[in-house]
């Protein structure tokens, strides 16, 4: 008899530990007509010459960049603007430029294999198009193929795991997100207006190096017939790129946390309901987080009382959330799975020298 | 010893095929049902097939107008989240007018399971939505979650599993929420900075705190003018689950209906029972301020913290006392004789009226500007009211029911 009970013991056990198991049946692959949507193929737009996948604008493309790029897992980008032949853009000093009807935004997603030699083995994983029609901005995302040939209309996002070797020789891995089209919405939307993020004045504010010349991109604007309204340079307000280790750490974290929470974090962005206001020009301390209790977090407050202790990074729910990749707690809420591991840095600094 | 071997087999061939649970099979639409609800046209209904099906990611449907998302009924179509590896919310709408959502189940989302934000017409109707596992602080936070939104309507569902509230309604004009239960939450139904709200006919049991009317600092719009009557609110002695930080977090366990610093609201015809900490409370802002002091003394040493205190008195348009409040014509009972312990309101309360908690409590902190607050209680005798005069360590604590007798009711 003893026996009997020593072999149940190790059966009880095993049986007892043994989670219902979950099996997914794969889904049917149904072709939908999304012709009403947009151009299923990105060719068809006509953005590149040559070999599409070396991204060389043809004429009337002119490429862009930010002072500080949201965080999209490690991902590079090639940005560009297409504005209609004799339309220009009008300036705005503190909020998106007035971009004239017929105007494209075209933000290329795209990992090189060795971040230490950027131009070479690169692939290109999405095409994203803000596209102003009728005074209205329509976001679309095209996926590239396998053979890197073609990206096509794709509404529904997918997941697409990629690796390369970041600038330390370290090999990483994320499963990459595209979003859904309404996805891209969450993001975009002001109000209820889509609206692009990133050319602003402060942003745009800021080098470029064209085929021709290295130039202040307002200024190439200007010059080039595109941009009205400009004032003095000298006058252009300036973000400052995190990455710019001259710059005073203040002015870096709350430019990070402008680019990667503002969109959504601000009086009219879709996170207005929670408080917390995190443009790089908010002045009040409440709204930035500062002993501010939170509203709707749910297990997103980390167990912690206030968004910013200041002095106390690991009290501060905003630096939980960022260094979170549960996509329940994680901020922002899309667009990453991995954590920025130079901008957590930053605002872990921000945090723990603030006074 | 021969018969030993077999017989060890036999068992445990029996116990394994008595414990292992069968495999569940759930079946996949994520991009179909995705493009389906990009592709919609306003008007259109979209019928959800009968079955299990799993996501990975959200569903996110936004700016439509005059859209039906229906299924087969809550317990024949089933939307499960719980291989999410993207996405704050397991269905997500935002923007556009009446959309209606009715006839099936949410589930296991990794955040909030349905949240809706800044639609003018939104309808949840015989939508359940748990946590399949029960309550779990690693569970989302809000079941419905309607935020932003006017002219919103919530009837016959279910909520269940969240780590704050089941049906949450924040921000919000114009709401009926009714013939809804809410269970296992750690609040069944909370309705926060809302306008316009009536709440009736639900049933809240088995939660922390069963039905919250709340109104925060800091926020787009202050609350006002909610009616809460008939409901059955018993039992919400549930252990509090929320991640601390969280305003629930200090709910303590055996709340029935909790009034925090809001105004011109009604409470009638209810039945409270067996909520063994207090019936219904009705609180300032500044008593939450004040029981969240400790730890901001705590943080406030080091680089002199701006304290939550402080925070909620810089807005001026926030009023942090409830104000004309009328509790009248409900029904209580407790069978408990001692409230929660581990809670300091509820060691208050064991101590000032003990082994018998109280039906309703008022804090009884004044307000400077408003003398007369017309903090209403009229109940039938022998309903203990008890007013704590929290603001002077509890000294003038009565438990005299003419202390909140209104005249003119």
């Amino acid at each position: 008899m003893k026996r009997i009970i020593i072999l149940l013991l190790p059966v009880f056990f095993s049986c007892a530990e043994k989670k219902q198991e979950i099996i997914v049946l794969p889904e049917e692959q149904v072709q939908v007509d999304l012709s009403a949507i947009g151009k299923a193929k990105l060719s068809e737009y006509g953005f590149f010459t040559g070999d599409m996948k070396m991204l060389t604008p043809a004429e009337g493309v002119v490429p862009y960049t930010l002072n500080a790029p949201l965080f999209s897992d490690y991902a590079f980008k090639k940005r560009f603007v297409k504005i209609p032949k004799d339309k220009t853009v009008a300036y705005h000093a503190d909020d998106v430029f007035n971009f004239p009807e017929g105007t494209i935004l075209i933000k290329n997603f795209y990992y090189p294999a060795d971040f230490n030699k950027p131009e070479e083995n690169i692939r290109l994983l999405e095409t994203r198009l803000l596209i102003n029609e009728a005074g209205t901005w329509k976001a679309l995302p095209y996926t590239w193929n396998d053979e890197q040939t073609e990206a096509y209309l794709d509404v529904a996002g997918k997941t697409i795991p990629v690796s390369w070797k970041q600038d330390d020789g370290q090999i990483r891995q994320v499963n990459y997100s595209v979003p859904n089209m309404n996805q891209c919405k969450g993001c975009h939307l002001r109000g209820d207006k889509v609206t692009p993020i990133g050319p602003v004045a402060r942003q745009l504010n800021g080098d470029y190096p064209f085929a021709e010349v290295k130039q202040n991109q307002l200024l190439y604007w200007q010059s080039h017939g595109l941009l009205d309204g400009l004032p003095d340079i000298g006058q252009v307000s300036r973000l400052a790129s995190y990455e710019d280790q001259c710059v005073q750490v203040n002015e870096r974290a709350r430019a990070w946390l402008e680019i990667n929470c503002a969109h959504c974090h601000r009086a009219d962005g879709p996170a207005k309901n929670s408080g917390l206001h995190l443009l790089a020009s908010e002045t009040n301390p409440s709204r930035l987080g500062i002993g501010k209790a939170p509203i709707a977090a749910g297990k997103g407050s980390g167990g912690l009382s206030f968004g910013i202790v200041p002095g106390k990074p690991d009290q501060s729910i905003l630096q939980f959330r960022i260094e979170s990749t549960h996509p329940g707690i994680m901020m922002p809420e899309l667009g990453r799975s991995v954590i920025h591991d130079e901008g957590v840095a930053l605002v872990r600094q921000w945090i723990t020298e603030m006074k | 010893m021969k018969f030993v071997a077999p017989l060890s087999a036999f068992v445990l061939l029996f116990s394994c095929s008595v414990e292992k649970p069968e495999p569940r099979v759930w079946q996949s639409m994520e991009q179909s049902l995705q493009t389906q609800l990009i592709t919609i046209q306003d008007g259109d209904t979209l019928e959800l097939p009968e079955g299990n099906f799993m996501f990975t990611r959200s569903l996110v449907l936004d700016g439509k107008n005059s859209v039906v998302i229906r299924g087969k009924g809550m317990d024949k179509t089933v939307l499960s989240f719980k291989n999410q590896a993207e996405g704050a919310e397991g269905l997500r709408i935002s923007n556009g007018n009446n959309i209606v959502l009715e006839d099936f189940s949410v589930e296991d989302a990794k955040g909030d399971n349905v949240k809706v934000s800044e639609v003018r017409g939104i309808t949840f109707r015989r939508i359940r939505s748990v946590w399949s596992e029960g309550p779990r602080t690693e569970n989302g936070a809000y079941a419905l979650y309607p935020v932003l939104c006017k002219q919103v309507m919530i009837e016959e569902c279910i909520a269940a599993g969240s780590s704050d509230a089941g049906i949450y309604v924040g921000q919000s004009d114009s709401v009926i929420i009714r013939n809804n239960k809410a269970y296992w939450n750690v609040a069944g139904i909370e309705s926060e900075n809302s306008r316009w709200v009536e709440i009736y006919d639900n049933e809240a049991y088995d939660n922390t705190g069963g039905i919250l009317i709340f109104d925060l600092p800091g926020l787009t719009q202050y609350g006002h003018s909610t009616k809460v009557y008939r409901n059955h609110v018993h039992n919400n002695n549930h252990k509090n689950f929320a991640a601390k930080g969280n305003i629930v977090a200090s709910i303590p366990p055996g709340t029935g209906f909790m009034i925090l610093a809001t105004n011109t609201l009604e409470l009638t015809e209810n039945k409270i029972m067996d909520n063994k900490t207090v019936g219904v409370g009705v609180i300032s802002y500044e008593l939450v301020a004040a029981l969240n002091e400790g730890e901001v003394e705590q943080t406030s040493n080091i680089g002199g913290v701006q304290t939550l205190d402080n925070n909620f008195k810089k807005d001026t348009l926030y009023n942090p006392f409830p104000y004309r409040i009328k509790i009248y014509n409900n029904e209580y009972s407790n069978s408990h004789w001692f409230p929660a312990l581990g809670h300091d309101i509820g060691k208050l309360f064991a101590m000032k009226s003990f082994m018998h908690p109280p039906d309703v409590v008022y804090d009884g902190i004044s307000d400077p500007e408003r003398p007369d607050r017309q903090i209403c209680v009229t109940e039938k005798e022998g309903v203990l009211v008890m007013v704590l005069d929290a603001a002077h360590d509890f000294e003038g604590l009565t438990k005299d029911a003419t202390a909140l007798a209104c005249k003119d009711q």
